[in-house]
């Protein structure tokens, strides 16, 4: 397949405008402007794009979720909070080629008539944080964004607005709640944010890579864009390939190539000759694969029937050397770290989980404990939290006890009893004002 | 590439802090991109996070009184974060990624050396102040695993050869 | 109107109100934390789940409206109630046993849905070693609010009142997930002008109040509604009392006036309810007090006004409409006296009704505006001073706090001339010139009305016999005396309520249009006789009826 997202990588100065325009950049918000945001939605729905962060909602839907008569402002966000474990593709694109995410962003504010877009990055990506910063101030220097742009009457600003360490903020409301100056708490839904969004108005927000192919959409047409790929599952796909393959990175595959391809063909098999014994789909939230489904096709709908998901690509490989329970123990610890603690069972059940997988790594393991992970999991799952952070935890831990259970209770076997604990004596630091009720 | 060490302000003085004109200028420039004071949060701690180099509550009471929020509010917000610092880093912060990825592909080993080599655990500083080692969560470069973040920049692939010849680069950099 | 059927039972609801207040009206209780009728919906504690038909997941019950036909499942879903099961098992899973002594317990929801949400053999899966939060165990985090973190089910009531009620943002959550805590900023005092709120708000036992922890168990308390006394707002609180102490004031639900809040300032008014140093009529003999029976007393009194020459009559703004009433047609009407309320400002209060609007007061007495409405004569400090002056004759004070002017040498200087009676229940210096000095009931063993500042006619009950003779056993235990021949209106102790004691003059003076057997009867008669209470029935009088009020509502159980 022809390199569409990725054609930038390898060309000499290719985050310039410069580059960009010779390669026949920005003609797809040209025409965009020329065709009207009505026509620019109907593209985009005819194309099946779907979210590329992780959740494979149809683009073009989501746009047209917009209340078309509603007045006053509307925000346009782009989601480069990229922190998803084993997802590092809107980096490469923004590294390679940030002038395309740009004119995607500015095709998606035309098209729900968003004035202003936010790219909201996340915090530790200061050095893409900038190159975003300074390939905005070429597009505005060209007339591209700012006032009346190329004379058609829409006005567009683009902020880059940095997160500051948070996964939860990758989810679209949390995201929208850190961008209003709040902690990254999601909030309930409904009202979706298209109709009450950032600072109560109507939102739309989109993953990088999904704004990235919309130029290409634009530009090439619907047709084209719905010829690579499956049906329904459209489009060419950044899949991002690391653990034990010889050459982990950043793959440009049509959606719907099989996983045994993805490791076996484009990432040059298991490192060091191992067996392949399990392997993330789409990233850690997923819920995990065994080597027998890898040839599972790498598309939204394959995924779900096969019980997982394509979430954002993220193919985290695993050679038959890991014990699960160190898996399950390092995505656990994960999950109660970034867990943002507003709702029961997230909280209370992402660190109840970090500490049953510390105790069976640490050799203290029980014969109930995996049942006891699997109730954790089942009660965080499946609509009881606000946000998908819930799913996220449980659903690869359960997947990990049910399909690897022999690792776990191999290691439980093997247990001794926790020690007894030794109470804690306070120290005793002197009188402490106020301390003395 | 070079990474510049932390300035970082004594406590001494963030006690109490007023912002000169260039930073009230900038925080004024800062806040004209959105539609509420309240959103210019994040970027006005991050300038304050450059200038001073940590946010001590002399600066959480100063930018709350200029956001017109209460100071607990951008407590809230700051303690929410985990980038932001709540007390005087070191001048190179050393942010192991421990996830997944990272971690299966010699990030442990690499945890393991530099916990050896600077003497400190996680959280904790180098007694000269020149390094903090800080365990942190998947940094999205799982493809050039073993990732480590040193202040703003990334330092990918490593192994404890180069993160040796890293840390020796840095240390003469001072 | 959607109508909607929850468990089998059908329930007309306004539109937009949530699952929990239509089950609420259907009579079905869905448990919750983090829900309060008069805060955002922020759906975290989870525990409201149920079943809605033609859903595939649970939906909560705070978070979803009700609609036109739905069909819900609360405690008749098997799917909810294991869900819910699974919620209290995770807020249990680090929440400390330490009921036998937390404050909390008896009013703690922690505790009331885990005896209903969790089966008899329902038994935690949790073996870890339990969150603690290490100097925040027990922590002043202002001066009447102590913190438990320990404790904290994390529903962020109190982070939410004090941003949307109080509007002083001062508490937020710290660090984030399961190490989240409580705190203000940087060690700062949360020292809200309605501070307590926050642990009313609380579910749990991580915020309790200082002044009334350990005093006494929720369940040994009775409750009874009642108005608060610190401002004309008229806040409606309960008294909360237990063997004829007051322990505590707590905020009663009224949406007009007060939603569910009270502030500190009325709040810690319950401990002055108890004060009660004089306990017998007493009269001045040559230079010395004499106690005296109430009929010995009356009788005199009854003598001295009939003829005094001129009566004056020093009412009070923190009587009810019922003694005022009493008053003038007794004084003014009927022996043809002088009688003036004097009033005073105070220090501003503030509240916030059920609509977020803030009402606002300097007048520190509850039923100024009820005098006003009965056409008294309201005077500040000079009036009451003019009033006084030259007095030879006899001035009644109904209420030695009325008017901090009473307390000055000038007043006392004046009242020298003539003769004094003096209504007092606390030490004050009219004591020291009074002929005599007759004990006052506190508002807690007193019934009838105040009007507040916003026009509504209150009702406050009593919520005990006047307290003159609670002793205290060796045992700590408290106990009336027995009543005795010598207290004719049954219990024991001779402070009695205004109202009583007016109607019992009124019969000594012949006046037998007043001689009424309750404060019903006399708020009857006003009814009937005065423009500003017309129409108006005892019965329905304040805020929500008992049964509606929050404390109940919160305790779903």
């Amino acid at each position: 397949m022809e390199s569409v997202l990725l054609r930038a990588r390898g060309v000499s100065d290719s985050r310039s405008i410069a580059t960009y325009l010779a390669a026949g950049g920005y003609e797809g918000w040209k025409k965009a402007l020329g065709v009207g945001p009505d026509a620019v939605v109907k593209e985009v729905l005819d194309s099946e794009l779907r979210g590329r962060g992780g959740a494979g909602f149809p683009t073009g839907r989501k746009w047209s979720f917009v209340p078309k008569d509603h007045p006053g402002p509307r925000y346009l966000i782009c989601n480069a909070d990229e922190s998803e474990p084993g997802t590092f593709k809107d980096r490469e694109i923004i590294e390679h080629d940030p002038h395309q995410v740009i004119e995607g962003i500015a095709i998606a504010s035309f098209a729900i008539k968003a004035n202003t877009a936010y790219i909201y990055i996340r915090g530790e990506f200061v050095r893409w944080a900038k190159i975003l910063e300074k390939a905005i101030a070429e597009a505005r220097a060209q007339g591209l964004l700012g006032t009346n742009v190329l004379s058609s009457g829409f006005d567009l600003d683009i902020w880059v607005h940095r997160g500051a360490g948070a996964y939860i903020c990758g989810e679209e409301t949390a995201l929208i709640e850190s961008l209003e100056g709040k902690r990254g708490f999601p909030r309930l839904k409904p009202p979706f944010p298209a109709v009450v969004g950032a600072f109560g108005k109507p939102t739309v927000v989109n993953n990088v890579e999904t704004l990235a192919c919309v130029p290409h959409i634009m530009t090439r047409g619907a047709t084209w864009f719905a010829s690579i790929g499956r049906p329904r599952n459209t489009g060419p796909k950044l899949f991002c390939v690391s653990g034990h393959v010889n050459r982990p990175g950043v793959y440009e595959l049509p959606l719907g190539v099989t996983f045994r391809e993805i490791i076996e063909e484009h990432c040059g098999g298991i490192k060091g000759g191992r067996k392949l014994k399990a392997f993330f789909p789409g990233g850690s939230s997923a819920p995990i694969m065994t080597a027998e489904e890898v040839d599972v096709r790498a598309d939204f709908d394959a995924c779900a029937e096969a019980h997982t998901m394509l979430g954002s690509g993220g193919v985290i490989v695993l050679d038959d050397s890991v014990d699960m329970v160190n898996v399950a123990d390092n995505i656990a610890h994960f999950y109660a770290h970034e867990s943002c603690g507003q709702c029961t069972p997230c909280r209370e059940g992402s660190d109840w989980c970090a500490d049953i997988l510390d105790r069976i790594a640490a050799g203290h393991g029980r014969s109930a404990d995996p049942d006891t992970l699997l109730r954790i999991c089942r009660f965080s799952s499946e609509g009881m939290t606000i946000c998908p952070l819930g799913d996220a935890y449980a659903l690869p831990i359960s997947s990990m006890v049910n399909k690897f259970r022999a690792d776990f209770e191999r290691r439980i076997a093997g247990a001794s009893p926790l020690p007894p604990k030794k109470l804690p004596v306070l120290p005793w630091t002197g009188p402490r004002p106020g301390f003395g009720i | 590439m070079t990474t510049c060490p932390l300035v970082v302000a004594p406590p001494e003085t963030t006690a109490n802090v007023t912002f000169d004109k260039t930073m009230d200028d900038r925080i004024g420039e800062v806040m004209r991109r959105y539609p509420t004071r309240r959103a210019a949060l994040l970027p006005v701690l991050w300038l304050c996070q450059e200038r001073f180099g940590w946010i001590s509550p002399g600066v959480i009471s100063a930018v709350a009184e200029r956001l017109g929020d209460s100071p607990a509010f951008v407590d809230g917000v700051v303690s929410f974060y985990t980038m932001y610092h709540t007390s005087p880093p070191a001048r190179y912060v050393l942010q192991v990624c421990t996830t997944l990825s990272c971690s299966v592909c010699g990030g442990r080993e690499l945890v393991e050396h530099l916990k050896a080599k600077l003497g400190v655990g996680f959280g904790e500083k180098t007694p000269d102040g020149s390094f903090q080692l800080v365990g942190v969560q998947c940094l999205g470069a799982c493809g050039n695993a073993p990732v480590i973040q040193v202040n703003d920049d990334y330092y990918e692939n490593l192994t404890p050869q180069r993160l040796d010849a890293m840390l020796d680069e840095l240390r003469e950099g001072r | 109107m959607p109508k909607l059927t929850i468990d089998g039972r059908e329930v007309e609801v306004a539109a937009r109100t949530n699952l929990i207040e239509a089950a609420r009206a259907a009579g079905i209780a869905i448990p919750y934390f983090c829900y309060h009728p008069y805060m955002t919906v922020v759906g975290q504690c989870r525990i409201c789940m149920v079943e809605i038909e033609g859903q595939p997941r649970l939906a909560l019950g705070c978070a979803t409206s009700a609609t036109d036909g739905m069909v819900v499942k609360a405690e008749t879903s098997e799917r909810a109630k294991e869900a819910r099961e699974a919620v209290m098992e995770f807020l249990l899973a680090n929440h400390p046993l330490d009921c036998p002594v937390c404050d909390q317990a008896g009013e703690c929801l922690l505790q009331d849905h885990s005896m209903r949400e969790q089966r008899g053999t329902f038994t935690s899966h949790m073996a870890e070693t339990r969150r603690t939060f290490p100097g925040y165990e027990r922590r002043l985090l202002g001066p009447h609010i102590v913190q438990n973190q320990n404790r904290c089910i994390h529903c962020s009531r109190c982070i939410r009142f004090t941003s949307e009620i109080s509007e002083t943002a001062a508490l937020t959550y710290k660090s984030r997930g399961n190490s989240m805590f409580i705190d203000t900023f940087s060690g700062e005092a949360f020292d809200d002008p309605m501070s307590a709120c926050a642990a009313d708000v609380c579910p749990v036992g991580a915020l309790t109040v200082r002044e009334f922890r350990f005093r006494k168990r929720a369940w040994k308390l009775r409750s009874t509604p009642s108005i608060c006394p610190g401002c004309s707002i008229g806040c409606n609180i309960f008294i909360d009392h237990h063997e004829r102490e007051v322990h505590r004031f707590t905020p009663r639900e009224n949406p007009a006036i007060n939603a569910t809040w009270l502030c500190d300032y009325g709040r810690f008014l319950a401990d002055s309810l108890n004060e009660q140093t004089y306990l017998y009529p007493q009269h001045r003999k040559a230079g010395r007090l004499v106690r005296a029976g109430w009929s010995e007393a009356l009788a005199a009194l009854a003598l001295e006004v009939r003829a005094a020459r001129p009566l004056r009559v020093v009412a009070s703004a923190n009587l009810s409409n019922e003694a005022l009433f009493l008053a003038r047609e007794l004084f003014g009407h009927h022996l043809r006296g002088d009688l003036v309320v004097p009033v005073t400002t105070g220090e501003q209060r503030r509240m916030k009704n059920g609509r977020g609007e803030w009402l606002q007061a300097t007048d520190p007495y509850p039923n100024s505006l009820g005098a006003r409405r009965l056409g008294l004569n309201v005077v500040d400090g000079d009036g009451l001073s003019r009033f006084l002056y030259g007095g030879s004759g006899l001035t009644l004070i109904l209420d030695a706090e009325a008017h901090p002017f009473l307390a000055g040498a000038e007043a006392l200087q004046l009242l020298r001339v003539g003769a004094t009676a003096v209504w007092l229940r606390r030490e004050h210096p009219l004591a020291g010139v009074a002929g005599w000095l007759l004990p006052a009931a506190s508002l807690a063993s007193d019934e009838g009305t105040f009007t507040a500042s916003t026009g509504a006619v209150q009702h406050f009950a009593a919520a005990f016999s006047p307290p003159g003779t609670v002793r205290r056993m060796p045992t700590g235990a408290m106990s009336p005396e027995c009543p005795t021949i010598a207290s004719p209106w049954g219990p024991p102790g001779e402070a009695r309520p205004l109202w009583l004691v007016l109607t019992a003059l009124a019969r000594e003076l012949g006046a037998s249009n007043l001689d009424l057997a309750s404060p019903a009867e006399v708020f009857t008669l006003m009814a009937r006789t005065e423009r500003a209470f017309a129409g108006l029935e005892w019965e329905p009088l304040g805020g929500l009826q008992r049964d509606e009020s929050l404390r109940e509502r919160q305790h779903v159980g």
